[in-house]
This record gives structure tokens, sequence and C-alpha cells, in this order.
């Protein structure tokens, strides 16, 4: 099950081809004695309309993984795609664009801009970018995180479970291709939790979007469809239709 | 502690330098003052002793005003007789006689030569080497009517080699000479930038007005006789009215008066230099209240390992005091360089100063490090006591954004403060008297701390007018970066504050000086009656009496009368009087004699101003005692009053009078009126072929003397302006520190918007936006208050001819414009470091 080969990446269903896709990923830090393989050899796709999560223990390299998968962090050797565009290939430029464009994210905390409201904040990817948002889209996902009444507030005034259903909500406004989550309920309570992941499954379900989230936190694992465990920079199994207690029993395996 | 407090320095060297810089620019412009106005009296101190280094005694009439302040030009002459007197007392090696006095060259081309301040002098050869610095570098010396010996400064600028013709004008008519010889003093080539024409003593004293008298004369002792011992001897063979003093005492009075001439110009640079560290000051305290903030998770925890609220108090002040001492060090380093271009720049406004060699004094390091040192600790102090204030708890909760008082205590507060500082300065306006200045400038001060604690009220709703068109310009970025100069109004505002300082006083001297060109041109309407007005082009009024002289005598003029000024006692003070010619006077003026008559001035009496007549409480028939230099104390009849015309002063006496009491005999200005039916060309051409003769006169009629008064207003407005560049830079500097310190803040914000798809040139649209909206406050607000002050300052002018307020509205929107372009340079650092953020970094940072 730890070997997958990079032609047919485990999971994806048919003939699909994958939204994200990492081959032989590779990632040092450091040099010398202070050498750190935070990725050593991963290859993984996320396939198109799935809802991925990424786990492992601390220092595992999924946090690495997700961020080389984005485009925010450099690969020291392999390949990142996303759909089409192999990422090692665009300058800073290009890459702005791409993350822009094709990519949400929703991160543990910090994820709005605080000097802009809720409202604001949802359409940002799009003010950037100077497109005018698809209205009816913004309100459907509005809807769907159940934030009208508090569009004209700032992050200030929202909780911690609004504050980050607004960055879901602006994750999925431009219509990415992707949705890359890093612990984005890794600061909430266990109902702004569920909030959260609830509204993240939805979007699966019902917007066949794709979202790739990094967690080690079996209860929102076990809201994926599929989970990629991670340790010592490698993929060490995988598992669809994940409960939180397999999750956690498979966990136990590599606390040890 | 210690130990911390220069950690945290060193960890943060970028921040120390910005912080620093505000203060090495003040420091360095106090520093450079010092510097300049020392050398200057320096070079100045160690010319005249040079030029009487010869010289053991001097003997010279005694001046009404005793030896405190005494012109040497304004004494009388000595009789010639009294130097074969001198030559008889036993210890007299050598003595001879001298003449000074106005001589201007005229070079080839025909135009006068002038200097930037320093006299056109004519004197008499001193044949005896011992007793003048003169130094012949080519020909000989002067030895007939017709031969001069110019100095080797003039020379060599002008091309005049011996054996050249050349015109020389006097107060008298102008002569031609023959060039045959070249001096120097001592090494130099001139004196202090003086130019120099040396004739033989006869000749000297015929063109210089002084026929069968010197004005000193010198004496060198025979070896063994001291100088003291000379002195007595010498006293006692003098008639009244003559004095003999050391040549020490000389060169000290010279120097002396040099120094008081300059202190006017040190204690100007050293206010424009106290403007500079007054803004710096702002940028410290911001500086500081913004690290406190950012540092609050930092100082709780040494709160909660155990500092106490002291040692938080004072690691920070002790941090401010490192930061001071090190800019007070570089700015004192830099005061050199600044000294320099202080002189430069005094000299592209025409005032041109002598140098050698560069003057440190002891008080100069002092007093900057001092200053350097207190401002910067001073402005720290709030912040070191809000961090006292920071409990323990804050460091396990998030960093914290500064806090100050509430929002309506600081309003009651900055209220309070500028009224107070509003009161001080009109009472500085309109009270008068000595204290008058000093008050109006704290006044403004406190002003300016009042508009600083008020300004946060106003910064949000003005940064988001200002702002306002940012959005369609720039976009999100725009959007965002409006937002941001709208999300800590404490912080823009006390940002903008320092701009706003050095705005407010452009303001003010533009609106002075727009006042003061609009009511210069009343004044000419109003007062002059005079078709030309004929003025010396140099920087000193010296105008041959010739002139008016041959002017009387064209019949296309109804009337022209020559106007001298001169200076008196009264009671220790030293006042101004004008001389003219009562018979002529009315022509040319609008002079409205209000009570007595005119007639009282060829009686050899007194009319004064109105105004001054009340303020001192003469009456008509009052004997006043008035002390002259060369006269001493004379008892002159009022004789009337005219009502106030602001192109005389306050005191006017005939111009026989003038000459009775002023040695020096020479016009400021000859006004002449058309006679009736002359057309305007030929009049002026009559005017214009005496004028001719004289190179050192301009002619203007009165729309070009109108014209000339506002070139001259802008000249002033100029290089106040320049000066307070200083602190407006200072202030931009102020904006980079802030942005730079924001964008640290905001590092995890940035990198949302770089992971969410903002380009880099995004970023930096954002916080120039941001720039320009705190520039723009800044100036906006500076405007206002400056439009304020000028207003104020010109109403309480009111009484000195600047009768309307003018507001130069096209300046001060260029001066908006010119405040948003500052603040997009402001921009360009912090921009390109927020730009420069790496991304990832950014978002894990804490």
């Amino acid at each position: 099950m730890s070997t997958i080969s990079p032609d047919t990446p485990a999971s994806v269903p048919g003939s699909t081809r994958p939204m994200a896709r990492g081959v032989d990923l590779v990632k040092v830090y450091g040099e010398g004695d202070a050498t750190v393989r935070a990725l050593d050899g991963v290859t993984v796709g996320f396939a198109p309309g799935q809802f991925s999560a990424i786990m492992g223990p601390s220092g595992s390299g999924k946090s690495t993984l997700m961020h080389c998968m984005a485009g925010l962090d450099s690969i020291t050797s392999g390949q990142v795609y996303v759909g089409d565009v192999e990422l090692s290939s665009l300058n800073d430029k290009e890459l702005t664009r791409l993350r822009r464009d094709k990519i949400g994210f929703i991160f543990q905390a910090y994820n709005l801009v605080p000097t802009l409201s809720a409202a604001e904040n949802i359409t940002l990817p799009m003010d950037i970018a100077g497109r005018t948002p698809d209205r009816a889209w913004v309100d459907q996902l509005i809807d769907t995180v159940g934030l009208r009444p508090r569009l004209s507030h700032r992050p200030s005034e929202l909780s911690g479970g609004q504050q980050q259903r607004v960055a879901a909500a602006r994750a999925l406004a431009s219509r990415p291709d992707i949705v890359f989550a890093d612990e984005p309920t890794g600061n909430l309570d266990s109902r702004a939790s569920a909030e959260v992941l609830g509204f993240l499954r939805k979007s699966v379900a019902e917007f066949a979007q794709t979202v790739v989230m990094v967690t080690h936190d079996p209860v929102a694992a076990s809201y994926a469809e599929r989970v990629v465990f991670l340790a010592d920079g490698r993929i060490v199994d995988e598992m669809t239709g994940p409960t939180a207690d397999r999750v956690l029993d498979r966990m136990k395996h590599f606390g040890g | 502690m210690v130990h911390a407090v220069l950690k945290g320095i060193f960890a943060h060297k970028l921040r120390l330098f910005l912080t620093a810089f505000a203060v090495v620019l003040g420091v360095s412009f106090v520093a450079g003052t010092f510097v300049l106005t020392d050398t200057i009296n320096h070079t100045f101190d160690v010319l005249f002793h040079t030029i009487n280094a010869g010289v053991d005694v001097s003997v010279r009439a005694a001046s009404g005003f005793g030896n405190d302040n005494s012109t040497g030009t304004s004494r009388d002459t000595v009789s010639a007789s009294v130097l074969d007197t001198v030559k008889k007392v036993p210890g007299v090696a050598v003595a001879e006689g001298a003449v000074g006095g106005y001589a201007q060259l005229v070079d080839k081309s025909g135009k006068a030569i002038t200097t930037a301040g320093a006299p056109t002098l004519g004197v008499s050869w001193t044949a005896n080497p011992d007793l003048s610095p003169l130094r012949l570098r080519s020909g000989r010396e002067p030895r007939k009517d017709g031969e001069v010996v110019v100095d080797a400064g003039t020379a060599k600028a002008h091309k005049l080699a011996v054996g050249d013709q050349v015109k020389i004008l006097f107060q008298g008519p102008s002569e031609n000479f023959t060039i045959v010889g070249v001096t120097g003093f001592g090494s130099a080539d001139n004196l202090a930038g003086a130019t120099l024409a040396a004739f033989d003593v006869t000749t000297a004293q015929r063109v210089l007005g002084k026929v069968g008298a010197f004005d000193s004369i010198d004496v060198k002792a025979t070896s063994g006789v001291s100088t003291l011992t000379l002195r007595d001897r010498v006293a006692g063979v003098l008639p009244p009215g003559v004095e003999v003093v050391t040549s020490q005492q000389v060169a000290d009075e010279s120097a002396k008066q040099v120094q008081q001439a300059l202190s006017f110009l040190g204690t100007a640079l050293l206010v424009f230099a106290g403007i500079s560290l007054f803004v710096g000051g702002f940028i410290i305290l911001n500086t500081f209240s913004i690290l406190v903030a950012q540092r609050t998770r930092e100082l709780a925890l040494l709160r909660a390992l155990g500092a106490s609220r002291r040692q938080v108090m004072l690691s920070v002040v002790a941090e401010a005091g490192v930061v001071g001492l090190f800019a007070s060090i570089v700015g004192l380093g830099l005061g050199i360089l600044v000294a320099i271009g202080l002189q430069s720049l005094l000299k592209a406004f025409g005032i041109d100063l002598p140098t050698s060699g560069t003057k440190v004094l002891p008080r100069t390091v002092i007093v900057s490090l001092i200053v350097g040192l207190v401002v910067t600790v001073l402005s720290s102090i709030a912040s070191a006591r809000r961090a006292s204030k920071i409990p323990p708890m804050a460091a396990l909760q998030g960093a914290g954004v500064e806090q100050g008082g509430s929002l309506r205590r600081r309003a009651t507060v900055g209220v309070i403060v500028a009224v107070l500082g509003a009161a001080a300065m009109l009472r500085g306006l309109f009270a008068g008297g000595s204290g008058a200045l000093p008050l109006l400038g704290l006044g403004a001060a406190v002003v300016f701390v009042g508009v600083a604690l008020l300004s946060p009220l106003a910064s949000g709703p003005m940064a988001r007018v200002i702002g306002a068109p940012l959005p369609r310009m720039a976009g999100v970025s725009g959007v965002l970066g409006r937002q941001n100069a709208m999300r800590n109004p404490r912080r823009t505002a006390a940002t903008a504050a320092a701009l706003t300082v050095g705005l407010a006083l452009v303001a003010t001297v533009s609106v002075l000086a727009a006042s003061i060109k609009s009511s210069a041109a009343d004044v000419v309407d109003k007062y002059l009656a005079a078709d030309y007005i004929v003025g010396a082009s140099g920087f000193n009024p010296t105008i041959s009496t010739d002139l008016a002289a041959r002017l009387s005598k064209a019949p296309e003029l109804a009337a022209v009368s020559a106007l001298q000024t001169g200076e008196w006692k009264s009671q220790g003070q030293t006042r101004t009087l004008d001389g003219g010619d009562p018979a002529t006077l009315g022509q040319v003026l609008k002079l409205d004699v209000t009570a007595g008559d005119i007639g009282g001035l060829s009686r050899g009496e007194l009319l004064v101003d109105e105004t001054e007549f009340k303020d001192k409480h003469y009456k008509i028939g009052e004997i006043v005692p008035m002390t002259f230099a060369r006269t001493g104390t004379q008892d002159i009849r009022v004789a009337g009053t005219y009502a106030k015309n602001d192109l005389l002063g306050n005191y006017l006496v005939s111009t026989a009078t003038y000459d009775a009491n002023f040695t020096d005999r020479l016009d400021f200005v000859v006004l002449a009126k058309a006679a009736p039916g002359v057309a305007p060309a030929t009049s002026r051409a009559a005017v214009e072929a005496v004028a001719k003769d004289f190179p050192n006169v301009d002619v203007r009629d009165q729309a070009q003397f109108k014209k000339q008064q506002e070139q001259q207003v802008n000249k002033v407005l100029g290089l106040v302006t320049a000066l307070l560049a200083l602190s407006i830079i200072i202030a931009l500097f102020g904006i980079v520190n802030t942005l730079a310190l924001s964008v640290f803040e905001r590092t995890r914000e940035l990198g949302l918007l770089r992971a969410v798809g903002m380009a880099r040139r995004q970023v930096r649209s954002m916080i120039r936006g941001e720039s320009v909206i705190i520039a723009v406050l800044g100036a906006v607000l500076g405007l206002a208050v400056g439009v304020l002050f000028g207003w104020a300052i010109v109403a309480g002018l009111s009484d000195q001819g600047i009768t309307h307020v003018v507001v130069p509205g096209g300046q001060l929107v260029l001066y908006v414009v010119l405040a948003a372009i500052a603040g997009v340079v402001a921009a360009v650092f912090p921009a390109r470091r927020a730009a420069r953020l790496d991304v990832l970094a950014a978002i894990s940072s804490q």
C-alpha cells in the first residue's frame, strides 16, 4: 500500500486526471549536518471533486506537502502539477496568478484582512484579479455558510468559527480548481469545527469542489473521503471512507 | 537589563538607523550652524588681528556712542595736524595717518564691481609695511593722483592688471585711475570678500572726502616702549574729542562688531535647526510608540519573569538614550558637512561669508550631544510609561495595538493646549516687546502639539476623504491602502504631524510673503509720488551724492530728492533716522505733515512719525537729545509730525542736519519726478543719461520698483523654504519609518494577501496609497494651520504696512501635489520590503 506508481496514482477513480498531483517530491531544508528531508519522495494525486485529508504527526511533512502542492514553497526535486501546469516552470508572477485564479486557501488562523468587511474578504481574490465576482455564486456561498447577517462586519467583530467560514467562502468564491486548507479547525472549538468541516464537505458534494485539507485531528479527517498518511516525509498509508476511530487507530501505530 | 537593551537594539539595526535618522539630521543642523558661525567669527577674528598686527596704538576720534559697539566709519575724522603732535611723542618709532571710505571699482565692461555684503573699500596706502597688512604682489605703491593699487582678489576675478585704466565710484564724482600695483593682505588675496582700492594719502583724502584729516593715526613704538606706556604718553598730548587705543582693542572691537552682526544669522539658523529637532521629536515619539506596541509580548514576558515596572520603563528610556547618543555623534560629524552646505545655501541667496579652516568648539560638541540625547529621551518617555503599564498577562495574549488615553480626554487636552499656544502667539504678536518673537515661536510649538493631540480625531475621516480617489485609481490595492491609512488613526496622525509642522511653516511664510508683496505694491501707490527710483544695485546702499546733484540739473525733471539713513541713540537705544531735502521731499513722497510745519527741517529740526510721536509722548517744540557717533549728543527740537509713510522711518531730518552729524555722506536712494508735460520716454532718458555714469545704480519706474520689491520678498521666501526643507525631509523619513514598522507588523496579513494572489506590484501600490494619504493628510493639516498662522501674523504686522492678507491658493495646491509625490517617494523602500516578503514565511510568522 505504501508503493504507489506515478502513472496510476492511488484512489483516482476511473480515467479522470487529478486536479493536482505531485511526482517524487523531495524537499530538503538546511545544509550539512542540519539537513532535514521534509519530503522524501512523495508521489500523490488529488482527484477532481474529492475531499482529501493529509494526516501525520508533527514533523511528518504534511504542511510542507501542502505548501509545495499549492505553489507557496518550492521543491528540491520532483514535479508538482496543478491541472496541466508544472509549477517549477513558473516565475513568481505566474505562481501568484496561479494561486489567485486556480487555488483557494484556508489557513489555521489569521485568514482575513482585518480592514475589510466579511463581504469584501470573500471577494478579495477576484478584486485582486480585477474581475467581477459571480454574484449568484457568491450569494449561494454566503447562504451556505450562513453569514448573510454578518456581511458588513469586520473580522474583529466575528467569532473564530464565523471568521473561518468567511475564509472558506472566500476560498471557493473564485471557483478555484482546488482548495487547500491548512489545519482549518486548529483554533476552533468542536461546534465551530463541525460547521466549517460540514461546509467543506458540502462544497465537495454539492459543487464538486476539490478540497485538500491538512489536519492532525482524526475527527476532522473523518469528514474527508480519503486520508493520506505521512510520516518522516513519506506516504505511509492511505484510507478511503475514514471514520474518526479508524483514523485514530491508524495514527496510534505511527505514534509509537 | 542593560545587556538586554543593547541586544535588543543591535538585533534591529535597520530600526535603529531609521529611528536615529530623524535625530541625526536635526543634530547635524544644530552642529552645522555652530560650526559655520564659529568658523566665520574665527576667520574675522584672525583677519582683524592680522590687519592690526604691526600697529601698537591707534589715534582716532572718540565716538559719541562710546566704544561698545561703535562703527568705525561713523566716527569723526582727526585733524591732520594731530599726526605731527603724535610723531613728537617720545617712544614713537613710526606714525602714519590713514583714511578709508567708499570706493567702488568698475570693471572693464562698465559694470560696478559689487560684493555680497563685504564693503567696497577705498584706503590710503600706508608707506611703512610694519603698519599695514598690505603686501604688493606686483607693480608698485601709488605715489600720486591718478594711481591706484587694487587687491589681488578683485584683480583676478575681473582680470585687472598693472597698467590698466579703471573707473572708480566715490561719494563725490567718479574718476579714472591707472592701476600701478596689485596687493594681497599678507598671503590672502582679499579681506573677507571686500574689494580694495588704495591711493596715496593726499588722493585718498580728496576722493574719500576727508581733506586735511585722518580716520586714524597708526603708531608703532620704539623697542623697549610698551604698548600701554605708549598709549598713555600719546593720550597726554591729544586734543579733546580724540582718543588713543591699543591695536588689540581695535581688532577686538571690529571682531565683536562682526560677531554681533552675524549673531542674528546664527540665531535664525538655530531656529530652523530647532524646528528640525522638534519634527524629529515627533518621529521619535511615534516610532517608540509603535515599537512598544509591537513588543508588548516581549515586554510582558520580561514583567512575567520578574522585571519591575521601573525596569521596563528604564529599558525603553535606555534604548532611546543609546539611539539618541548614537544619533548625536553621527549628527555632530555630519554637522561639518552641513556647515559647508549652509554656507553654499546662503551664498546662493546672496549672503557670502568668508571662512578659513573649520572651527569645532567644545561648546558645539557638548550642545549637540546634549540636545540630541535630551530630545530623543524626552520623546520616548510617554511610550516608556505605557510600556511600564503592560500587564504580565499580555505575554500570553496576542500582540496589542497602541493604546492611549480616551479620545474624549485627548480632545479636551488637545483643545486646551492648542488654545494656550494660540494665546501665547497672539500675545507675542500684539503685545510687542523684546520677548515677542520667542513667545510667538513657543506659542506656535505649543499649537503644533495641540494639533498633534487633536489630529487622531480627524485623521480617520480625513484619510477617507483624501483616499477617496484611490479605489478607482488602483482597485483593491487602493481600497486596502486607504483602509490601512484609516485603521490606526493615532499612528497615521502622529506620522502626518511631523509633516504638518514643516508645511505649516512653509504655508505661513507663503501667506506672509504674498501679503507683503501685495501690500508693498500698495505702499508704493500710497506713499510714493516720484516717477523714478534710483537705487544701488549691490548689497551696500552707496550712491554718490554727485548723482542727485547732476539729476537736479536735468530740465526734464521737476524734482529730485535723495534720502540718507543713519543711526542715533537715545537713552541707550539705537534708532534710525532719514535725511532728506525739505525743498523737494514733498514732491517725491506723499508726505503728509499733520502737525507743525515741514519748514522746521530747514532750521535743523526734527519731524516725527505720528504713531511714534504718541508712543514716545513727544510734544511739538520739545528738545530731544539725540546722540550721534560722530558728534555726540545734539539737542534737536521736534518741529512737527507726519502721517505714517512706509517709505520713511520714524524720524526725519534735513540732509543738512544729516551731513552735520554723520561722516560718510552717501545716499541710499534718489527719487525723481518728471516735469509736467514731459513724455515718460524723455524723462526716463534724462535719468538714464546721468545714471550711466554711476554703474552701481539701477533706475526703476514705479512698476519696476514694485517688481523689485517682489523679487526681494521671493528671495527671502526661497531661503526660508530651503531652510525648512530639512524638517520636511525629516518628516518624510518619519513616513518611511512608520510604513516600514507597519509592514513588519502586518507581515502575516501581507503573506495572506500574497497567498491569495496579490501580485508584488499590487502590494507596492497598496503601501504607496497609504503613504500618499499620510503625506497629503500632513500637508493639508499643515497648510490649514499655516494659513491661520500667516493670517494672524499679517494681522499683527498691520501697523508695519502689511495691510491685507493674501492666501496664495495656487502655491498651496502645488504644495499638496508635492506632498503627494513625496509620499510616493517615501513609500519606495517600505513597499519594496513588503513586496519582497517570502509568502510562506510571512504566513507562518507569529
